[in-house]
């Protein structure tokens, strides 16, 4: 039976190595997939990535488990990302081919989709990828830990510390800018 | 104006029954916000399709061996230079040490005093005559020696100063010197005089071998004086390292004949 993460890192306290590098096996690809949403660039996600696990390696001691240590690590990512953008003064950018290769779309095709389809979800990915690129930090970190990480309001809320109501706010508003990007654009299952 | 917090809770499924109840009245009689809701489900089912790359990770934290810090150690600045300049300074503090050796300057340039006498050298216009214990050597390596007026004849030195008087007489006036021959008793004159420059220098050159043979004899005794009394402290020091270290024993083997009978009683 696997441990869970509070066994792992009371475990990692204690010294044992094994037991972090377990949490960063369970927990690299979410970590990698915010860093990636947030600043949009694959290399420096990952830079991002190696360096959440990185301090949150060395800090380890001084986490009492006010949090879930996914929570923890959220928090680490985001302040990483939001140096990265302070640093970069600039807003993410959305990494998409110009053209779509269809042998490597295929390569993504699950059996009961149509080569069609899968063009179109490609599109749509790419369209996403440029209306969040374009939408304030603030509402796309609430949308993407929200639609994407799966953080309850009130979690959204700690991370960020704001109000419940503010990250509903930022939800309603932020959504509401991608319809109208997704619109303009005319992709997917939007309603103008 | 309707309320959009409840309108997200409601699509992220997050009411309790009563307030979701509530909601789906108030969305029965409110078209802008059953339209804003499938939107904004819309916009929702979009989200999905934008997945990141997947990458391959295999980043692991893994402990490094300690490595300390390279504090500056002698070894950092020790250099053969300055090696070889400790080395020159310790020669000659230990040199100085032996011989007593002091160094001053003044306006007779620098002088270097020598020998475990405390009295200082003076130049050798303010000797008094008969001191001959104080020794100097100038910079330039000349010895200096004490001369005292009194070692001069005076009757020699009129006799010189008329023939130096004659002699610049002859030189303004060479006809003089030309129509007048020297006589006997001039030419005896002179040799007179050479002879006794000769004597003089030779007690002077005397004089001044006995004064450096009785220098060197007291360098040499003061050198031999200075060796004894440091071999004698050194002899002092082993001795006393000795008897701590004899001390040191005696109250370990006590220690081990105390524990040992311990251990056998037990």
């Amino acid at each position: 039976m696997a441990s869970t993460d509070e066994e792992l890192v009371a475990r990692s306290q204690g010294g044992d190595l094994e037991s972090f590098n377990q949490l960063v096996v369970r927990w690299e690809r979410p970590i990698y997939a915010l860093a990636y949403r947030t600043i949009g660039r694959e290399e420096d996600a990952r830079d991002v990535c190696q360096e959440t696990f990185l301090r949150a390696f060395r800090a380890l001691k001084g986490f009492k488990g006010q949090a879930k240590f996914s929570s923890w690590l959220y928090r680490i990512t985001l302040n990483l990302c939001r140096d990265w953008i302070r640093r970069e003064r600039r807003q993410p950018v959305a990494q998409a081919p110009e053209g779509v290769d269809l042998i490597e779309l295929a390569s993504e095709q699950s059996p009961t989709e149509s080569i069609e389809d899968l063009v179109a979800r490609q599109e749509i990915s790419q369209a996403v990828a440029r209306a969040m690129a374009e939408l304030p930090e603030e509402q796309r970190t609430a949308i993407i830990l929200k639609e994407y990480h799966g953080l309850t309001f009130q979690e959204i809320a700690d991370m960020l510390d704001c109000p419940l109501s503010t990250v509903k706010t930022r939800l309603y508003q932020g959504l509401t800018v991608l319809r109208r990007q997704l619109g303009r654009e005319g992709v997917g299952r939007h309603h103008v | 104006m309707c309320d959009k917090d409840r309108l997200v809770s409601y699509l992220y499924d997050d009411l309790t029954d009563a307030d979701r109840a509530g909601f789906e009245r108030h969305l029965r009689e409110c078209a802008d916000c059953r339209l804003d809701l499938d939107a904004l489900r819309g916009v929702r089912a979009d989200l999905i399709s934008w997945s990141p790359p997947q990458p391959e990770f295999g980043f692991r934290v893994v402990r490094e061996p300690k490595v300390l810090p390279m504090r500056p150690t002698w070894r950092a600045w020790w250099t053969p230079a300055a090696g070889l300049a400790a080395a020159a300074v310790l020669v000659l503090a230990a040199a100085s040490a032996i011989a007593h050796v002091e160094i001053s300057s003044g306006p007779q340039g620098f002088t270097v005093r020598t020998g475990w006498s405390s009295s200082a050298f003076a130049p050798a216009s303010e000797q008094r005559s008969g001191e001959t214990a104080s020794r100097a050597v100038s910079a330039r390596g000349d010895v200096m020696l004490p001369v005292s007026a009194a070692n001069v004849d005076a009757a020699f030195i009129e006799s010189i100063d008329r023939r130096l008087r004659a002699l610049e007489v002859a030189v303004r006036e060479p006809g003089l010197v030309q129509r007048a021959s020297y006589s006997a008793r001039s030419q005896d004159s002179d040799a007179d005089l050479i002879r006794r420059m000769r004597e003089m220098l030779a007690q002077s050159e005397n004089r001044q071998q006995a004064q450096l043979a009785l220098r060197i004899n007291q360098v040499i005794g003061d050198f031999e004086k200075q060796r004894v009394a440091d071999f004698s402290q050194i002899q002092q020091g082993f001795g006393r390292i000795q008897r701590s270290v004899s001390e040191e024993a005696q109250g370990h083997r006590e220690i081990t004949n105390y524990l040992l009978a311990s251990s056998k009683q037990k």
